[in-house]
């Protein structure tokens, strides 16, 4: 009888050692110097940046600080504006986790005057997101970019026509600060852009196939306009952009163009062409057309509906916190009272 | 007068407040005088170009003095207890000015990026941050001097160590309210440009490291209840860090974001 008391009293005190551990945990986990462990934790691994889950990591972590600082604190709960920031931080985490999930960030090429088919050159997309490209059926119509002199790029405009979802035509300006948005998606220009020669293979028999070559960017790629282009029968075509004249003049301001002289050098296999706009290379099983000279643009398109919530989440933090301070400094009655903990 | 001669009139000004440290009250007069020429020079160039001084190293140290010297001495104007720390906030000055000097004056290319309200929207809010917290570093410096007999003849005047690390405080408060608004617009900005409101480039992430950095001294402040001259230290070590941010990171880094504004 005596042992099993003495049983039942010990497993009693480790119980209770055990809940006292817990508590002392908890309230170290939730303590403000578990905060400042946290933030130097974050600092360190935004400079290290070994990858992306040590960051998110070191975030959690800090989330998980001020949640429990949260219920265990009253101070912290009583200040209205104190609290209204620390809960807008922990939104602005959960906006920052649903943006990376439901977000496509995504780029890609449009030749002048073809409508964008919905692939994408490279993509990083989060693992909920539902693909809608095929929304964003516009079509590019040419573009200005400014240069000063030193060729220091300046303005882009670049016409764009899509039709919107009551079947109206519509047209923008987009560039630099201005993109265009269809479907929730932001569609940027980008510094990328050049020249494309347009060529038709028109076979023996069949269909005649057309294609547009992105030459590399211009002018940061001005001494190596040329590229490989692949025929419908597999052989492959390398075509090189030749003019005379200086495009961009670097001693005075200037706007990206075509060149009015020009001529493209084609050769495919043992056979080589200079060909002028409309000119065309016999080959063995049929005919390549070089039909004339377009631009093409780079684009980023970028979705992320998470980004309303970011802002106003972020802009709520900062006033919160603003007005805090204001109470705090101006003694300015603090409706809530109380001086639990000092939030900074 | 041509934007040169303001400058070096100015910065001539600046000088002339240093060497009369011993009088606050005179010292702020000079510098009243030396912002009214260097407000004369950055108009003169603004007007010459164009466009603000936003784009290069000199234009981004010319601005930088001026909206620093200009925050403190329009606090300075309204709180006495902030004048003795005048002697403290000078060192910094006095390096943007000298690094102004050796800093090339030909014009920049303003890029297409700029062109937006967001620049300046960001611009302030980034200038109040950092004024607001040289003040917090220069009054809780005090202490920190104080340590030596030097520093307790020079800072006699000044209140005492407890008043001056509240002071620090609130000023340190504020700037991390103006450094948090910064962020916020930065990254709208980024957004716009670049379709990408944060990547981690070495200029963000210094810039996010610095928030970081003035979020643990608030809460440290808080929860460690540092001494004064320790506070002090703490507030200076952030503004190292904010200073290589401004100063450093936008000139030495090659990603595509230089953001020297």
């Amino acid at each position: 009888m005596i042992t099993t008391t003495t049983t039942t009293t010990t497993r009693r005190a480790r119980h209770s050692a055990w809940r006292q551990a817990g508590r002392a945990l908890v309230a170290h986990a939730g303590s403000l110097r578990a905060t400042l462990a946290g933030l130097g934790l974050l600092a360190a691994v935004v400079l290290a940046r070994p990858a992306w889950w040590p960051l998110a990591g070191a975030i959690a972590l800090l989330a998980a600080n001020l949640v429990v600082a949260l219920v265990l604190h009253p101070g912290l709960r009583r200040r209205l504006p104190l609290l209204v920031a620390h809960l807008a931080l922990l939104g602005l985490v959960v906006a920052v986790a649903a943006g990376r999930l439901l977000a496509l960030d995504g780029r890609f090429e449009l030749t002048e005057g073809l409508p964008f088919d919905g692939r994408l050159l490279d993509q990083d997309a989060g693992a909920l997101h539902r693909p809608q490209l095929h929304r964003l059926a516009f079509t590019q119509l040419g573009f200005e970019i400014d240069y000063a002199p030193g060729r220091k790029r300046g303005a882009t405009r670049n016409t764009v026509q899509w039709t919107d979802d009551q079947g109206r035509p519509q047209r923008a300006v987009i560039g630099d600060h201005h993109p265009l948005v269809l479907a929730g998606h932001r569609i940027s220009t980008s510094p990328n852009k050049g020249f494309a020669p347009l060529l038709r293979w028109q076979p023996a028999q069949g269909e005649a196939v057309r294609g547009a070559v992105h030459l590399p960017s211009f002018p940061m790629h001005e001494l190596r306009q040329s590229r490989e282009w692949a025929l419908p029968d597999g052989r492959s075509a390398w075509v090189l952009l030749q003019t005379d004249e200086t495009l961009i003049d670097p001693q005075r301001a200037d706007r990206f163009r075509l060149p009015g002289r020009h001529q493209l050098v084609l050769r495919v296999g043992e056979q080589r062409a200079v060909l002028a706009p409309g000119e065309a290379l016999v080959l063995p099983g049929g005919t390549l057309v070089y039909e004339g000279l377009r631009t093409w643009m780079g684009y980023r398109v970028a979705y992320d509906p998470s980004l309303p919530w970011l802002l106003a989440a972020s802009l709520l933090a900062a006033l919160a916190l603003a007005l805090h301070y204001v109470q705090k400094f101006w003694g300015m009655p603090a409706a809530w009272g109380g001086s639990g903990v000092a939030g900074g | 007068m041509d934007e040169t001669q303001l400058l070096r009139g100015a910065l001539a000004l600046y000088a002339a407040a240093g060497a009369s440290l011993r009088g606050p009250r005179r010292a702020l007069g000079w510098l009243t005088a030396a912002l009214l020429l260097h407000t004369g020079a950055l108009a003169l160039r603004w007007q010459a170009l164009g466009h603000g001084p936003f784009t290069t190293l000199h234009e981004i140290l010319s601005s930088n003095l001026w909206s620093l010297v200009a925050l403190f001495t329009a606090a300075a104007w309204a709180l006495r207890e902030l004048r003795p720390a005048l002697a403290a906030a000078m060192p910094v000055w006095a390096l943007l000015a000298a690094w102004l000097l050796v800093a090339d004056p030909a014009p920049g290319h303003f890029p297409p990026t700029y062109a937006t309200p967001l620049l300046y929207l960001h611009t302030l809010v980034g200038k109040l941050f950092l004024g607001l917290l040289l003040v917090a570093v220069a009054l809780g410096a005090v202490p920190v001097l104080r340590r030596t007999a030097r520093g307790r003849r020079w800072f006699a005047a000044a209140p005492d160590d407890r008043r001056l690390d509240e002071l620090a405080h609130r000023f340190a408060a504020f700037a991390f309210v103006f450094e948090t608004l910064m962020l916020i617009v930065g990254a709208v900005w980024a957004q716009d440009a670049w379709g990408r409101y944060w990547a981690w480039d070495p200029l963000e992430s210094w810039a996010f490291v610095t928030w970081l950095a003035l979020a643990a001294t608030l809460h440290g402040r808080a929860t460690l209840r540092p001494s004064p001259a320790r506070h002090g230290a703490w507030l200076a070590a952030v503004f190292v860090v904010a200073f290589l941010t401004f100063f450093g990171v936008p000139f030495l880094s090659m990603a595509p974001h230089k953001g020297a504004i």
